[in-house]
C-alpha cells in the first residue's frame, strides 16, 4: 500500500514573466492547473499567466439578492397596505399606487443586490478566514507567488530551478 | 549625426517631462510605494495636528452633542423654526451633506465605469467623503426629527397598533433611499481597502498589526480572491450610480412633491444631483488640497494632473448647475403666478438678496473665471479656495430653497423671516465631527489605493509615433 503525499511549495517570483514560465514549466512536469494557485499584490488576469478561467459565484449571489430585495419591497409596496386594520388613503391617489411603489421596489432591489455582492465576496472567498495560511508578506510588495498542492507529485522534481 | 542627438535628447526629455507630470508614468517599486503610503499614515502626527484635533474635539463635544442635549431637553423651541419655517438649516445642513456625500460615488464609480485613469490615487479620499458626508446627514435630519429617540418609528414594521409607515410619503422614501446609500457607500469603500489592510498588516506591528488583521479578513490576494473582488466592485460600480442619483432626487422629491411657489417643479430631480455634484467635487478639491499639503509624500501621489482634471470636472459641472438654475428660474418666471413672483423678488431684493448675489458669484462667477485657465486649475490653493467657495455657494442656493422659500406662501399673514437659533452651532458642529473624522481616518486608513496605482501604473507607456512621443493606456482586464 503506497502512502499519499501532499506536496505543498510556495514560490515567490519578481514579475509577470517569470512566474508565467514557471508555470507553464509545472504544466510541463504534470502538475494540473488545479494544483497550483496564484498570489498576487494586484489584480493579474488569467489570461496574463495563462491560467485557466476563474470561477466566481458574486453575480449569482448579487442576483439572488436583488430577487429577495424585490421581494421585500414588493411585500412593503403591494402586501403591507392590506395588513392595516383599516385602510390608509393618501389624497386621490390609488390604494397601491403606481409611482411610490416604483421607488420602494427600486430602493430594495438595489439595497438587496448590494448587500449580497458584498457578502457573495465572503462566501465566495470564504472571508473572514484567520487560520494560518501558505503566504509571504513581499507579495503586498508586487513579487507573485505560485503556491503549489499538489498530491503524489515528486517534490524534488518541482524544486528544479 | 547632430540631428540625431537632438532628436534624442528631445525624446529623453520629452519622457522625463512626462513622468513628472503624469503618477501613472512614474513608477517606483511596489515596495516602495506601501513605505510610502504607511509612513504617511503612522509619520508621528506634529503638534499643529493635535492643537486642531484638540479643538475640533471641544467643537464637537459642545456644539454638535451638549448642544443637541439642550435640544432634547427644552425642545424644538431652541431652534429659529417657527410658523411658517417649520424647515430650517438642519434640512439645509441635511441636503448640504447628501451632496457632499455625491462626490465619493461620482469620483469612484462613474470615473471607474469610464475607465479614467487619473481618478486611482483619490478614490479613497472621495469614497471616504461619502461615508463621512452621509453620518453628518444622518445627524442632521435626526436633529430636525426632535424626539430622536423615536426614529425608528420610520422604519417599515407594524407599530403596536399595527400601523405600517405610509410608503406613498417622499419622507419614507428618504429613509429607504439614504439608508440603501450609506450601507452601500460603506460596502464599496470597504471592498477595495481589503488589499490595502493586508499591505498593511504585512508592515505593522503592535495592536496596528491586529487591528489590520482583522480588517484584512484573511486576505492573500490568490486569483480568487481578486476575481471575486473585481466582480463585486463591478457590479457596485455599475450598481451604485443609479443608486446615489436616487438618492437626491428623491432629497429633491421633499420639496417637489408639495404644491408650494417654488419648490413644485419637474426639474428639481436633476437640477439636486448637479448641485450635488457641484459642492461634492468643491469639496474633493479642498480634500486632495489639504491631503497634498499636510501627508508625508502625498506629492508623489497627487499631482498637479489630478487637480487639472477635478478642476475640468468642476468647470463642466459648474456650467451644468448654471443651465439648470436658469431653466428652474426661467419656468417660474415666465408662469407669472402671483405667488412665485412675489417669492422670486423676495429672493432677490428681500432682506436676504445679498445671499441669492453671492450665491449666484459663488458657483458661476469665481469658478468660471479661475477654473479655464489650465495653469491655475493645477495650483492645489488655488482650487482649493474655488471649491471653498462652491461649498458656501452651494450651502446658500439650499438656504435660499428650503427657509427662504418657505417664507413665501399662499398666507401673506403667516410670513416671517427665519432667524436660526441653535441650528447654527450645531450645524459648525457637523462640519468639525466631518473633519475631524477624516483626521482620524488619515492615520488608520491608507488614504491611497496603493495597489489600484500600481495596476494603473503597469497599464501605462509612453509611445512614439513618428517624432511625437505619446501617451499609452493598455486595458489589462
Amino acid at each position: 500500500m503506497t502512502e499519499s503525499k501532499v506536496v505543498d511549495l510556495l514560490a515567490v517570483f519578481p514579475d509577470l514573466e517569470p512566474a508565467a514560465n514557471a508555470i507553464e514549466h509545472l504544466r510541463a512536469l504534470g502538475v494540473h492547473d488545479e494544483c497550483m494557485n496564484v498570489i498576487s499584490g494586484i489584480p493579474v488576469t488569467e489570461a496574463m499567466l495563462g491560467r485557466p478561467h476563474q470561477w466566481t459565484n458574486v453575480p449569482r449571489i448579487a442576483m439572488g439578492g436583488a430577487l429577495l430585495g424585490f421581494g421585500g419591497g414588493f411585500f412593503l409596496a403591494f402586501i403591507s397596505p392590506y395588513l392595516y386594520p383599516y385602510p390608509v388613503q393618501v389624497s386621490t391617489q390609488a390604494f397601491i399606487p403606481g409611482p411610490p411603489t416604483v421607488v420602494v421596489l427600486f430602493e430594495l432591489t438595489m439595497l438587496g443586490m448590494l448587500i449580497s455582492t458584498f457578502v457573495g465576496v465572503f462566501l465566495d472567498s470564504f472571508f473572514p478566514n484567520y487560520r494560518p495560511m501558505k503566504y509571504v508578506p513581499e507579495i503586498s510588495d508586487g513579487k507573485i507567488a505560485i503556491l503549489v498542492e499538489c498530491p503524489n507529485a515528486d517534490e524534488r522534481k518541482l524544486r528544479m530551478p | 549625426m547632430s540631428d540625431n542627438k537632438t532628436h534624442a535628447d528631445h525624446g529623453a526629455h520629452s519622457a522625463e517631462h512626462f513622468r513628472e507630470k503624469h503618477l501613472m508614468l512614474d513608477p517606483l517599486p511596489r515596495g516602495q510605494m506601501n513605505d510610502m503610503v504607511m509612513e504617511s499614515m503612522l509619520e508621528k502626527p506634529t503638534w499643529k495636528f493635535w492643537i486642531i484635533f484638540a479643538f475640533l474635539s471641544v467643537v464637537v463635544a459642545y456644539f454638535l452633542f451638549y448642544k443637541w442635549g439642550v435640544l432634547i431637553a427644552k425642545g424644538q423651541g431652541e431652534a429659529g423654526v417657527m410658523r411658517p419655517d417649520y424647515w430650517g438649516i438642519f434640512l439645509v445642513n441635511t441636503v448640504f451633506w447628501i451632496g457632499i456625500s455625491h462626490a465619493g460615488t461620482f469620483i469612484s464609480a462613474i470615473l471607474r465605469v469610464f475607465k479614467a485613469e487619473f481618478r486611482r490615487p483619490f478614490t479613497r479620499a472621495a469614497e471616504l467623503m461619502t461615508t463621512f458626508g452621509l453620518v453628518q446627514a444622518g445627524f442632521s435630519i435626526f436633529m430636525h426629527l426632535g424626539r430622536v429617540w423615536l426614529f425608528y418609528w420610520l422604519m417599515p414594521y407594524p407599530n403596536q397598533r399595527m400601523l405600517w409607515p405610509n410608503l406613498h410619503s417622499p419622507l419614507t422614501w428618504d429613509l429607504l433611499a439614504i439608508t440603501t446609500y450609506l450601507l452601500s457607500s460603506t460596502m464599496y469603500l470597504f471592498l477595495p481597502l481589503i488589499p490595502d489592510m493586508a499591505m498593511a498588516r504585512d508592515r505593522s506591528t503592535g495592536w496596528r498589526k491586529n487591528f489590520y488583521r482583522i480588517l484584512a479578513l484573511g486576505f492573500r490576494g490568490t486569483e480568487g480572491e481578486w476575481t471575486h473582488l473585481r466582480n463585486a466592485m463591478n457590479i457596485f460600480a455599475f450598481a451604485i450610480i443609479p443608486v446615489m442619483f436616487s438618492v437626491h432626487t428623491i432629497v429633491s422629491w421633499d420639496f417637489a412633491a408639495a404644491t408650494r411657489p417654488g419648490w413644485s417643479s419637474t426639474i428639481f430631480g436633476p437640477y439636486f444631483i448637479v448641485g450635488a455634484l457641484h459642492s461634492g467635487m468643491g469639496a474633493a478639491a479642498i480634500v486632495l488640497a489639504v491631503i497634498q499639503g499636510t501627508m508625508k509624500h502625498m506629492k508623489y501621489f497627487v499631482r498637479g494632473e489630478h487637480f487639472d482634471a477635478i478642476g475640468k470636472l468642476m468647470l463642466i459641472i459648474s456650467m451644468a448647475w448654471a443651465y439648470f438654475f436658469f431653466n428652474d428660474y426661467m419656468v417660474q418666471w415666465y408662469g407669472g403666478d402671483k405667488w412665485t413672483q412675489q417669492m422670486l423678488h423676495f429672493h432677490e431684493a428681500g432682506p436676504l438678496g445679498w445671499m441669492w448675489f453671492a450665491m449666484l458669484i459663488c458657483n458661476i462667477a469665481i469658478p468660471w473665471a479661475i477654473l479655464w485657465n489650465a495653469r491655475w486649475r493645477a495650483t492645489p490653493w488655488l482650487i482649493a479656495t474655488v471649491g471653498i467657495a462652491i461649498n458656501i455657494g452651494m450651502w446658500f442656493e439650499r438656504y435660499i430653497i428650503i427657509p427662504i422659500s418657505v417664507t413665501i406662501n399662499r398666507m401673506p399673514f403667516t410670513w416671517r423671516l427665519y432667524q436660526p437659533g441653535i441650528e447654527v452651532p450645531m450645524g459648525i458642529g457637523t462640519v468639525a465631527l466631518f473633519i475631524l473624522l477624516y483626521m482620524a481616518a488619515s492615520k488608520l486608513i491608507p488614504l491611497i489605493p496603493v495597489w489600484e496605482v500600481q495596476e494603473g501604473q503597469m497599464a501605462h507607456e509612453l509611445k512614439k509615433f513618428g517624432r511625437e512621443t505619446v501617451v499609452s493606456v493598455s486595458e489589462l482586464e
